[in-house]
């Protein structure tokens, strides 16, 4: 089966080729890190993607500083929305030999005899960390300053130094009603040298912005995980130290507690229009087309991003103007996190539709926010923007404002319709809703009638096809009660005509049993007798009187006298009598 | 023969009497309901709201009347009377748009905050509250009329569809027929009460010398446990019940 699939994957990737070599050849370097210390390990990993085949090992530039290790190479091939994308990874790991600010890259490849270079990454490097090394497993945690204003944002890093596998990690962060807390990226794993001892290390880091004054203390984070820790009976690690081997013990690890001071931001030269931004912001404003035709839209953007506390970016407002008409868009907020803390921008659109032909300049919007790094207020603005809005039939403008609300403003969303005013709906004049009244609440006796009519009348047919039922079973209850008596005066009546005494016997078992024989055999007069609880005996002397009869008639002796030799109303009181 | 003659003629006269009697009701009233309509509009609510009562008062109780009584108390800043009347309304043309909005204005203008209990089994049969008494009815008595009419069939015919049908028509049958009970119960023990007093105080018993117990505001729907020389019983939940003078409130159902 394995070999199956493995022949599919082969054939799959060989009709993949082709495309392949199509593809776009670029190339890309990323550090795991922006900063470390000397004699740290950073991984440079280089991404050759459209390519799997390279004529050289990538050469990276700005490593002269750096001791360079290779780390292997890996290839791949995925698909992504039906596209293939084939690539080669080489890892290399760096370390400093001095402290400084170091600019890594770019690496260069040649494929095919032609060039590539990647992007260049910065990467700081400082002294030795003098950091205490506690064991083969302990918790660190720093605070980018202790130090700073109201709502600033810090960085506040955690980091787990281990020596030792483990597993099963979760963290406690510290709570407080001071600061918030939030995650930046994913945590990040590298080795590093402390106290000439190297550790892996995980390190996450967080956004902490203050929100409160005042000196208080960042409660330790504490660490839960399971650790692996090395055999002690032999200073080298055993293939029995792998967690596959060992159950592990559970551990605690804390950080230590940190101070922090707030201080408020100063009042003087607070702007009028300061709505508590701290960090460092920029704007800009864009409008779209810059010319339209009276009744055509245009669209303003005006962009605020930067670093800090950005969920507190406000919307901004577009002031009324008497030239053209103003449809504000829902703002859009976008919050990015890096290693250096989160940022974002707020995009505000409005959609301008002309409706006085000239030239126009757009007023500029500004916004002031809180620099912690040079502790002043700074005021940012946008440009004015001008809108040529030139002559245009009314009947253009409708129908573009009609096109823009059904296609172009796709993307703006709707304003809540707001209330600006109150009152109740009038009264009701017509007067046919006096006439028409409303359905009785209570419903009278014609109503019920109405509702039990069906019910009577089907209880009165049921009823009807009973009683016609049970007097069809009464009457032929009264004939078959009578049918004896009438044989017996037939018989006398025409006694030795076999003809006649035939028809009589049949006439009495038709009544007799409610049956409607045209003719009668003696086989089946026995067997009517028999079926009613008639004795055999009685039944067979019935049978042979009516055997007589029929040779009688069928001998052309039907008219003429004979003599059956049996007491014949004697045997249809004893039938009545074994009847049931 | 002459005496025929009479009584021929005298039945003519008392029946075109008993006609002319009634088309001049109508008119009667279509002229009251008229001359309020324009009072409303013009502004004169309370010659309106005299109006509008004089028609339910002479039996002309509809919807409608009691929606443009509402109208005329509620511009008259009686939001209890208004609640009162939008209710009575509300029983007659649940359905009415411009009711359940001004019901909901009026509600809105109401002080206290009461919970409304929405017994369970109008959670059950959701619609009922969409529905007056009479439809309800009217609804059950055509499925009445389809369902006796199927099993009557079905003495003459037992067909394979008669019986599918009439099994949906059973089913159908029973919803009906327990909305239409689960309604005309609670319109006949609509035991729910409007405060028309713009304040009154609920004591702890049927006396003006009782403690007070806690406030209610005019337009605050209460429930009228029982009435007792002048006094009612009212409770608004479990803990809060007590007693009012009965010229401080006025039930919804008469």
């Amino acid at each position: 089966m394995r070999n199956i699939a493995f022949l599919i994957l082969t054939v799959f990737l060989f009709i993949l080729a082709p495309f392949e070599a199509g593809a776009d050849i670029s190339i890309r370097l990323k550090l795991d890190r922006k900063e470390a210390a000397i004699m740290d390990s950073v991984r440079v990993v280089v991404s050759v993607s459209g390519t799997r085949k390279s004529d050289s090992d990538p050469v990276i530039r700005g490593v002269d500083d750096f001791e360079i290790t290779r780390g292997g190479t890996s290839s791949k091939v995925e698909i992504v929305n039906g596209r293939v994308n084939s690539g080669i990874e080489y890892t290399y790991y760096l370390r400093a030999k001095k402290e400084g600010l170091f600019r890594i890259g770019p690496a260069e490849l040649t494929v095919d005899g032609e060039s590539f270079k990647s992007n260049t990454e910065d990467l700081k490097i400082q002294k030795p960390r003098a950091g205490v090394a506690r064991g083969n497993l302990f918790l660190t945690a720093t605070l980018s300053s202790d130090r700073a204003y109201i709502y600033e944002q810090l960085l506040y890093i955690l980091r787990l130094h281990r020596r030792v596998n483990v597993s099963n990690i979760s963290l406690e962060l510290p709570e407080s009603g001071q600061f918030t807390l939030k995650q930046l990226e994913e945590p990040e794993e590298y080795q590093a040298v402390i106290n000439g001892q190297t550790y892996q290390v995980l390190e996450i880091r967080y956004s902490l912005i203050p929100y409160r004054e005042g000196n208080f203390d960042i409660q330790p984070s504490r660490m839960h995980m399971t650790a692996f820790e090395p055999n002690r009976r032999s200073n080298l690690r055993s293939f029995f130290d792998d967690p596959f081997f060992s159950a592990g013990q559970a551990k605690t690890v804390v950080s230590e507690p940190l101070g922090l001071t707030v201080v408020s931001l100063p009042d003087s030269g607070r702007p009028e229009n300061f709505t508590g931004l701290v960090g460092n912001f920029e704007i800009e404003s864009v409008m779209e087309p810059t010319s339209i035709k009276a009744g055509e839209s245009a669209t303003l953007t005006v962009r605020l991003s930067g670093k800090g506390n950005v969920n507190s970016i406000p919307d901004l407002k577009c002031p009324e103007l008497d030239y053209a008409r103003i449809y504000a868009d829902q703002p859009v907020l976008k919050v990015e996190a890096d290693a250096k803390g989160l940022k974002g921008s707020k995009t505000m659109k409005w959609a301008v539709v002309g409706e006085k032909e000239g030239l126009y300049k757009i007023p500029s919007f500004s916004i002031s926010f809180f620099d912690p790094k040079s502790s002043k207020y700074r005021i940012i603005s946008t440009s004015p923007v001008s809108l040529s809005i030139l002559p245009g039939q009314k009947e253009q403008a409708a129908a573009s404002i009609i096109e823009e609300k059904n296609e172009g403003a796709k993307s703006r969303a709707k304003e809540e319709v707001k209330e600006i005013g109150s009152d109740i709906l009038p009264v009701h004049t017509s007067m046919d809703i006096l006439k028409r009244g409303d359905s009785p609440q209570t419903p009278g006796m014609v109503s019920w009638g109405a509702v039990l009519l069906p019910c009577f009348i089907y209880l009165g047919v049921f009823a009807g096809l009973r009683f016609q039922k049970s007097n069809e079973r009464s009457l032929a209850a009264v004939r078959a009660k009578k049918a004896a008596g009438k044989f017996v005066r037939q018989y006398r009546k025409n006694r030795t005509v076999p003809g006649d005494l035939s028809l009589a016997v049949r006439n009495y078992l038709n009544e007799r049993f409610n049956l409607t024989l045209g003719s009668l055999t003696p086989e089946e007069a026995v067997r009517i007798l028999k079926s009613n609880g008639v004795k055999s005996d009685t039944a067979q002397k019935l049978y042979v009187i009516i055997e007589m009869l029929e040779n009688a008639i069928y001998t052309g002796e039907g008219n003429a006298p004979c003599d059956v030799g049996e007491d014949v109303p004697g045997l249809i009181s004893q039938i009545e009598r074994e009847i049931r | 023969m002459k005496r025929y003659i009479w009584i021929v003629t005298s039945i003519l006269v008392s029946f075109f009497s008993v006609i002319n009697c009634a088309r001049a009701q109508e008119e009667n009233r279509d002229e009251i309901f008229f001359n309020s309509n324009n009072a409303c509009r013009d502004g004169n609510y309370k010659e309106a709201i005299d109006g509008y009562r004089r028609l339910i008062i002479s039996g002309h109780e509809n919807g409608h009347v009691y929606y443009n009584l509402g109208n005329a108390y509620f511009k008259t800043g009686q939001i209890g009377r208004a609640v009162l009347n939008y209710e009575r309304a509300r029983m007659l043309i649940p359905r009415d748009a411009d009711l359940n909005f001004n019901l909901r204005s009026a509600r809105y203008r109401t002080q206290d905050a009461i919970p409304e209990n929405r017994p369970f089994i109008n959670s059950v049969f959701f619609w009922i509250d969409d529905f007056s008494t009479g439809e309800l009815f009217w609804g059950f008595a055509v499925l009445n009329l389809f369902f006796w009419a199927v099993l009557l069939i079905r003495l003459f015919r037992r067909s394979e569809w008669s019986y599918y049908i009439l099994l949906i028509l059973l089913v159908l049958w029973i919803v009906a027929g327990i909305s239409f009970g689960c309604r005309w119960h609670q319109f006949r023990n609509d035991e729910r009460a409007v405060i028309v007093q713009k304040e009154v105080d609920v004591l702890a018993g049927p006396d003006i010398n009782d403690t007070a117990l806690f406030k209610l505001h005019e337009g605050a729907v209460v429930h009228n446990e029982r009435s007792e020389n002048g006094w009612y019983l009212i409770q608004i939940s479990e803990k809060q019940r007590g007693w009012i003078p009965a010229q401080a409130a006025e039930n919804i159902g008469k």
